[in-house]
């Protein structure tokens, strides 16, 4: 190898090594879409507290999120939408399962811009079009859909369901009006601009919205995560979580 | 057929300007390439717009800029035939021939397809594709064609210039026929003197883009004797030879002619350049050239540096060119006797 | 080999949808290519740019304009309210889309096509008494077959997969706009469902395979057919 080439290369090496120990200070975080303002805030407010650490962020719908650890992603810390993708990675032994505990609690309502009557699941056969995130990988919509069986209109409202890939953009949809409303969580509801509540999906239709949260494999040994994760059980935590709208018990 | 033209039109450096008045059944425009030939073809045809002037054929008025007058192409009733055949691919040779006739009146439809397959011969290709006929065989197709079409005006640009010798000379009766047969009037485009003394009566010359001169195949030939390569070309149609010796024995009029390439056919037509005639004030007594023609000159005239002199065999016609100094030497005068002598092997078989 | 009923609906949906899009450009795509190949024209740069926009343009760009434009507050889509008519999250978007990305493959095709015409025969074909729109008719269509052909092969294979647009536009809506490649989405977003996202893959192979076998025998045809 020439000289100069030679500098290249070791400059590179040098460049690359020098560049791991500057991400012992970064927590990677898989988070359910539907956490994305909270976390964001708290995820704020915490690094004002603890400058060395940097977050890096990756939301989506829990089902994605969960495969894209099951295939290598970097995650430390996983928070999901509901407890079937959380017992996922724990049978997969991607997560460890004495880390897990309950991040927040939500409520799962119906929202949109539509100027029709509606007041509960039995208006919505008369509706076109339902935003819905898709039941194969997004909790809200898995929640959706479970509802929807348990209240009977399953059939009558085939054709009519749009598949979201995750609930933020639900809420898109049922934002800009293309659709006539969508199931959301009651904190997406609360964001809304132009779409309004419409009504609450009665509780005694689905399973309860839990958020379980974890380490994953890779961070158990990080003190960092670790620390975040009590952060995130800690009163001040719980108090942000309020002010969105999430239930805490 | 009368064709008033008085047309301009300008392409990049090149520009055409002509005013000609055009009549009769066989005219010819002769030029050399870029003279604007095909230019001139394109503006009559319609193909092309000038960009001043007007055109008017048989007392119809087709482009005018002043009464802002342009019939298009698809109306004038001028049909062309190509250098190259331009048969339609994806058609039979029967649809193609049709094509044409298909979109003429039929209060226009003097010729009817039966008589012109005739004439051509074309029954045998009738149903075959257009893709594997043989050049002479698709520019009989073209031919039919444009003739099919029923048109008051044929616009033949350069159509033999694409085809072999043999083929060309075997095309030219085709095209005299449908002429002569069908009556339609004609102009015949080309940079060939042979073409143009077997097809037609009267020339338009054109060079870059003017017309310079209006005159008949006998006399241009004469004026471009000396420039020409090959001087001036006799045709003679000979027929039914004699073989003996290896030689074709002709009778040409009253006198007999020896010929090489002859050919055990009906009909020939041979070429004889100018400048394979040696000629003698005396009797030759003993020369290995198997024609020796007694002549009287009958004419004479210049050519540049060279004298052509036309001479008289037994009331046969054949031009022989000398150099000046050649015709002052030997003191050639109209009414003089001379001996013409000419090789077996000068005359070439055109078809 | 698994596959749902739904999947069974997303394949025929798949099939409508691209069949619909060629179909509906296929006048367009020509009209276009002619006036591009044959007619000049003030401005014709214009035309051609805006032709290839969406071979440029990422999928999703495409399908966002898309919906500015037809969406209910978009510029056409407001008058189309108007008529009773919504195209958002409908099939008919998906063939919009489909539409729209595809053609400035059909008319590249149909001007390859039309290029390769020698100009005299139109000459020809002129000079034989015929009008522009008999010219176009019996000379210029027949000899763009090919063009055609092919352009719309294209057309038809890249409908089959178009993703970007389509879930912008049309939505991932099972039964109605759910096609081959939104449903493969679906299953791939979810860990699970591997198994269910080969099978659909599978078909999507085949169907492409035998559009290409089609191609090719069609223009095994022409050829013949002019050999005569």
């Amino acid at each position: 190898m020439k000289p100069s080439m030679k500098r290249i290369v070791v400059l590179c090496f040098a460049f690359l090594t020098m560049a791991a120990p500057a991400m012992a200070g970064e927590l990677n975080l898989s988070v359910a879409a539907s956490l994305k303002e909270v976390i964001n805030e708290l995820t704020a407010t915490y690094s004002a507290q603890h400058p060395s650490i940097v977050f890096v962020k990756n939301f989506g719908s829990s089902g994605t999120l969960a495969a894209q650890i099951e295939n290598g992603a970097p995650a430390d810390l996983f928070i999901s939408a509901n407890t079937e993708w959380m017992e996922y990675l724990k049978e997969k032994k991607l997560v460890v399962a004495a880390s897990e505990k309950t991040f927040a609690f939500n409520s799962l309502v119906f929202a949109g811009t539509t100027q029709k009557n509606v007041s509960s699941m039995n208006d919505l056969p008369a509706l076109e079009k339902i935003a819905i995130g898709s039941p194969k990988s997004v909790p809200a919509g898995e929640y959706a859909m479970t509802a929807i069986k348990k209240a009977g209109i399953e059939t009558k409202l085939a054709n009519k369901l749009v598949m979201a890939k995750d609930v933020k953009e639900c809420l898109m949809y049922a934002e800009i009006g293309e659709v006539d409303g969508a199931f959301i969580y009651r904190t997406d509801a609360l964001q809304a601009q132009k779409a309004k509540l419409l009504f609450v999906v009665p509780q005694k239709l689905y399973p309860r919205v839990v958020y379980p949260m974890a380490l994953t494999v890779k961070a158990v040994d990080n003190n960092d995560a670790k620390a975040f994760e009590a952060y995130l059980q800690g009163t001040e935590a719980k108090s942000v979580l309020q002010k969105f709208g999430f239930i805490l018990k | 057929m009368k064709l008033h033209i008085d047309v301009e039109k300008k392409l990049g450096a090149f520009s055409l300007q002509v005013k000609a008045d055009i009549s009769g059944e066989k005219t010819g425009i002769f030029g050399d390439s870029g003279s604007g030939k095909s230019t001139l073809v394109h503006l009559i045809s319609g193909l092309m717009q000038p960009d001043k002037g007007e055109i008017i054929l048989n007392e119809q008025c087709l482009f005018s800029t002043h009464q802002k007058i342009n019939i298009s192409a698809a109306q004038r009733r001028i049909a062309i035939v190509f250098q190259q055949p331009m048969l339609f691919p994806h058609l039979s040779v029967k649809a193609n021939l049709l094509y044409g006739f298909k979109r003429c009146h039929t209060e226009n439809r003097l010729i009817k397809p039966d008589a012109l397959i005739d004439l051509l011969k074309l029954q045998p290709l009738l149903l075959r594709g257009v893709e594997h006929l043989s050049g002479g065989e698709k520019q009989r197709v073209a031919l039919g064609r444009a003739v099919l079409a029923n048109p008051r005006l044929l616009l033949m640009d350069e159509p033999l210039s694409a085809l072999d010798d043999t083929l060309r000379f075997q095309i030219i009766p085709y095209l005299r026929s449908v002429s002569e047969e069908f009556r339609i009037p004609y102009l015949f485009i080309s940079h060939s003197m042979t073409e143009m003394q077997l097809m037609t009566d009267h020339i338009l010359e054109i060079e870059n883009g003017r017309c310079i001169d209006e005159t008949t195949p006998e006399q241009l030939a004469r004026d471009r004797m000396a420039k020409s390569q090959k001087g001036y070309l006799n045709l003679l149609h000979l027929s039914s030879p004699r073989h003996e010796n290896g030689l074709y024995i002709y009778t040409w009029g009253r006198n007999t002619l020896f010929i090489s390439a002859g050919q055990q056919t009906e009909k020939s037509l041979f070429e004889l350049s100018s400048r394979e005639i040696i000629l003698f004030k005396k009797h030759p007594e003993a020369i290995s050239a198997r024609n020796l023609l007694e002549c009287r000159v009958a004419e004479m005239f210049e050519s540049d540096e060279r004298v052509g002199v036309v001479l008289s065999a037994n009331g046969e016609k054949i031009v022989a060119e000398i150099v000046r100094q050649a015709a002052d030497e030997l003191n050639i005068n109209t009414g003089a006797t001379l001996f013409a002598a000419i090789k077996a092997s000068s005359f070439r078989r055109l078809a | 080999m698994l596959l749902a009923p739904e999947d069974i609906t997303a394949i025929w949906l798949s099939i409508k949808v691209a069949l619909t899009a060629t179909v509906l450009s296929l006048p367009f795509g020509f009209t276009v290519a002619w006036l591009i190949v044959f007619k000049p024209f003030k401005g014709k740069v214009f035309l051609e740019v805006l032709v290839n926009l969406p071979l440029t343009l990422p999928p999703v760009v495409i399908g966002f304009f898309l919906l500015l434009l037809l969406g209910k507050n978009g510029w056409i889509g407001k008058l189309l309210i108007e008529y009773g008519i919504a195209l958002i999250f409908t099939w008919k978007a998906a063939v919009i889309a489909s539409a729209t990305v595809g053609f400035p493959l059909l008319v590249r095709s149909i001007r390859l096509g039309m290029e390769s015409i020698d100009r005299q025969l139109l000459d020809a074909s002129r000079s034989l008494g015929a009008h522009w729109y008999d010219t176009l008719l019996t000379i210029i269509l027949p000899l763009s077959l090919r063009g055609i052909l092919a352009g719309s092969s294209l057309m038809f294979a890249r409908s089959l997969g178009e993703f970007g647009a389509t879930i912008i536009v049309a939505g991932n809506i099972p039964g109605i706009t759910q096609t081959i490649p939104l449903a493969i989405y679906d299953y791939a977003s979810s860990p699970s469902s591997t198994t269910m996202a080969l099978s659909l893959c599978m078909v999507s192979v085949v169907i492409s395979v035998t559009v290409l076998f089609l191609h090719e025998l069609l223009n095994r045809q022409l050829d013949r057919k002019r050999a005569l």
